[in-house]
């Protein structure tokens, strides 16, 4: 199956990194364009016209969330997330590594939308040699003078300030990055107020995610109703799906929104690997439930998966077949939100950790009958009683198997040489 | 920003009054000074250079420090426990010596349904430790790690923050043997100090929950096998309505009355 790149086009063909190779594919036109022709509130509008939905895992309209920002004279912020670590998902990671000057043009055009003069870029410290990448392709376009002061003879300024995060999937979160930005412990805030009101310093501030960004050069250059025509009227444009688990050919897949899964495990994935059965897919990191067979002709599209009891999330699809070990899965990702919490909720630091000890319990053999309603009990239990989205993260996927595969989680707690004697 | 002076070094770690220790991490102070100083520039407030100003003096050092944490308070100008508060979240920042190879596989759900369990055990077996310890000869540290991003190539690890992708024994074997050989490709990382057992500190329980502490996890069992659980079984034994006893408004309210009576009463 043939699909048209947009945010993936040249990568692994052509040496993007370079600034000369970006602008023979019309790199930072669109962001002259922006500066010299167009209001800064003319291309919030474009973007709140093509539909755009963040790409970060909530998927809130980007326009819209623009339109957020207080007219009260004050600075404002733009903040790229490209702290990526929902697992399952390599795209941020793809496009930091291979097409920095994209990332770039789309920061500014947004930072220019917003009004703001000063936008970061938080890396996730992990990404050493992404951040080496970016940080010589920010040097060329300073260079060019696409960063810096007075840009292209208007009075337009600009400054974009990269950081390294240190290892911590929570900095992700937009308030917890946010503390992490002003060097603090990356807890985060309670919301309301949301960062559009009081963001970075106290000051308003628009988060948002590489990929989201990315898009809005393609989108001032072909216009808004080119991106809104393609996907659902919902879901429109393109969104890039990280394939990986059980499949013939994992990797990143640049798809339009609303494509069935099955095209998108079968035809473009490559499928399961030889004689094996597809036993399900979490479509949307590991914070989203499991779907099943019967799931499969639902189309990928925010609307459709949410409709199933998932969501869409991040675009992390990860495929499990018939050799899959749904009691180890849940454990490795009950032990990564238990591990990754930041213990300021008593739900989210107690439950995650209870439910990680009930599972190696389980799996060393020791669980008793009664665990397999307990995991279930308290991932509910501990869900919607958070400050933030993490502690509610634990229930769909552990919830979704444990319902599919009783029988695997009650394997590991039947044997008679098991049963602890209480 | 505050003045940073050589004397203000006392290394509690590394030797507390070795004259040279301190004259050298002077050394390091003043020449990170001016990169500390451009970085700290870049910020509308000073404390936002924190993490970067910690990424510097960590791949000076290979580690953080305390007489590091100690520069890093007076180079931003705020209290030593802020500094200590906030570094100790961030799992990427040592606050004790590592080996020369950060060994660190991904335990991510895409690796493990992909056999990572095979290779992490296969790492263990060969260098003789666990996680998050470091081989006696300082060479090699190991951590099992959280998604990396790389799950397409599963199983994969990072190596000193370099990608490893697509992981089978043989191809551990080979990497460590390089490694040991001195010709592997990643560069070793800086080693001012020698390793100890872990670099992890932490509470004795090993986890951040106070619930957890006590349960020896995995072959002593928490949940309903530990001792508080067994004792509360005791007590549903002896009085089944303890089942019965939810923390319902109504009793929250009655209790809450029962305590300002006795305090009322006390008054
Ligand atoms: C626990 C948690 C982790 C998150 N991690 C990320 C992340 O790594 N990258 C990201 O872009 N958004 C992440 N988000 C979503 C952000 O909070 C925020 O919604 C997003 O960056 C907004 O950008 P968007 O509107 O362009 O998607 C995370 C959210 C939560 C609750
Ligand atoms: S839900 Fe978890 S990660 Fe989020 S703020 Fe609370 S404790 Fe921290
Ligand atoms: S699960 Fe191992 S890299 Fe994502």
């Amino acid at each position: 199956m043939q699909l048209e790149k947009i945010l993936t086009a040249g990568i692994g063909e052509l040496d993007l990194c370079d600034i000369a190779v970006y602008r023979e594919q019309g790199g930072y036109a669109q962001f002259e364009r922006a500066v010299k022709e167009l209001q800064p509130a003319a291309i919030v509008d474009i973007a709140a016209k093509s539909g755009l939905r963040g790409r970060g895992g909530a998927g809130f309209p980007t326009g819209r969330k623009w339109q957020f920002l207080p007219n009260n004279g004050r600075p404002r912020y733009m903040v790229c997330n490209c702290d990526e670590a929902e697992p399952g998902t390599f795209k941020d990671r793809m496009l930091l590594e291979y097409t920095p000057h994209q990332i770039i043009e789309g920061i500014l055009i947004g930072t220019y939308a917003i009004g703001s003069r000063h936008a970061y870029m938080y890396i996730r410290g992990e990404f050493k040699r992404g951040y080496e990448t970016f940080m010589k392709a920010l040097e060329q376009a300073r260079a060019a003078d696409y960063v810096g002061e007075r840009l292209f003879g208007s009075d337009y300024s600009v400054e974009l300030t990269v950081h390294r995060g240190a290892g911590a999937y929570i900095c992700g979160e937009e308030t917890a990055l946010l503390n992490s930005l002003e060097g603090k412990r990356g807890e985060p805030r309670l919301k309301p107020p949301f960062p559009a009101i009081k963001g970075l310093y106290g000051e308003p501030t628009v988060v948002n995610n590489v990929e989201t960004l990315g898009y809005l050069p393609h989108i001032l250059r072909r216009g808004p109703e080119w991106f809104a025509g393609v996907g659902t009227p919902k879901s429109t444009g393109y969104k890039i799906v990280s394939m990986s688990g059980h499949v013939q050919k994992p990797g990143n897949y640049e798809i339009p929104l609303g494509l069935p899964m099955r095209t998108l495990v079968y035809d473009i994935a490559g499928g399961l690997p030889p004689g094996r059965k597809f036993m399900g897919i979490q479509p949307g990191g590991g914070s989203s439930a499991c779907l099943f067979e019967e799931h499969l002709d639902l189309g990928y599209d925010y609307e459709a998966l949410a409709g199933a009891g998932s969501m869409l999330g991040s675009g992390a699809a990860v495929v499990f077949d018939d050799t899959t070990d749904f009691v180890k899965a849940a454990h490795s990702l009950v032990r990564f939100f238990a591990h990754e919490s930041c213990g300021q909720c008593t739900p989210c630091r107690e439950g995650g950790n209870w439910l990680e000890m009930t599972l190696e319990r389980m799996l060393h053999g020791r669980g008793v009958e009664s665990d397999v309603d307990m995991l279930v009990d308290v991932s509910h239990s501990m869900t919607g009683i958070n400050l933030c989205p993490l502690g509610d993260s634990i229930e769909p996927f552990l919830a979704s198997v444990v319902k599919r595969f009783p029988e695997q989680f009650y394997a590991y707690v039947r044997t008679p040489q098991t049963a602890v004697a209480v | 920003m505050s003045d940073v002076r050589a004397a203000d070094y006392v290394g509690f770690e590394t030797g507390t009054d070795d004259a040279a220790e301190r004259e050298r991490f002077a050394a390091i102070v003043e020449h990170l000074r001016p990169e500390c100083e451009r970085v700290i520039a870049q910020y509308e407030d000073a404390r936002s250079a924190l993490l970067p100003i910690l990424h510097l003096f960590q791949n000076e050092q290979g580690w953080v420090s305390p007489a590091a944490l100690r520069a890093c308070a007076q180079l931003i100008d705020v209290p030593l426990s802020v500094v200590e508060s906030t570094a100790s979240f961030y799992t990427l920042f040592f606050r004790r010596p590592v080996g020369r190879y950060m060994l660190q596989p991904c335990r991510g759900v895409a690796c493990i349904i992909r056999g990572a369990e095979e290779q992490m055990a296969h790492f263990r077996e060969r260098l003789g430790i666990g996680h998050l310890e470091t081989t006696d000869d300082g060479l090699f540290s190991y951590e099992e790690v959280e998604c990396l991003a790389a799950c397409d190539r599963a199983p994969c690890m990072q190596v000193n923050l370099e990608f490893v992708y697509d992981l089978t024994n043989e191809s551990i074997d080979a990497m460590l043997g390089e490694m040991r050989a001195g010709t592997c490709a990643i560069a070793r990382r800086t080693q001012t100090s020698p390793p100890r057992r872990t670099w992890i500190i932490q509470q004795d329980s090993g986890k951040k929950s106070a619930g957890a502490q006590d349960v020896l996890s995995p072959d002593d069992p928490g949940g309903i096998g530990d001792r508080s659980g067994k004792d509360m079984l005791r007590r549903i034994e002896r009085d089944p309505e303890l089942l019965l006893a939810r923390p319902t408004r109504e009793r929250l309210v009655r209790d809450g009355v029962a305590i300002l009576d006795g305090e009322a009463e006390k008054h």
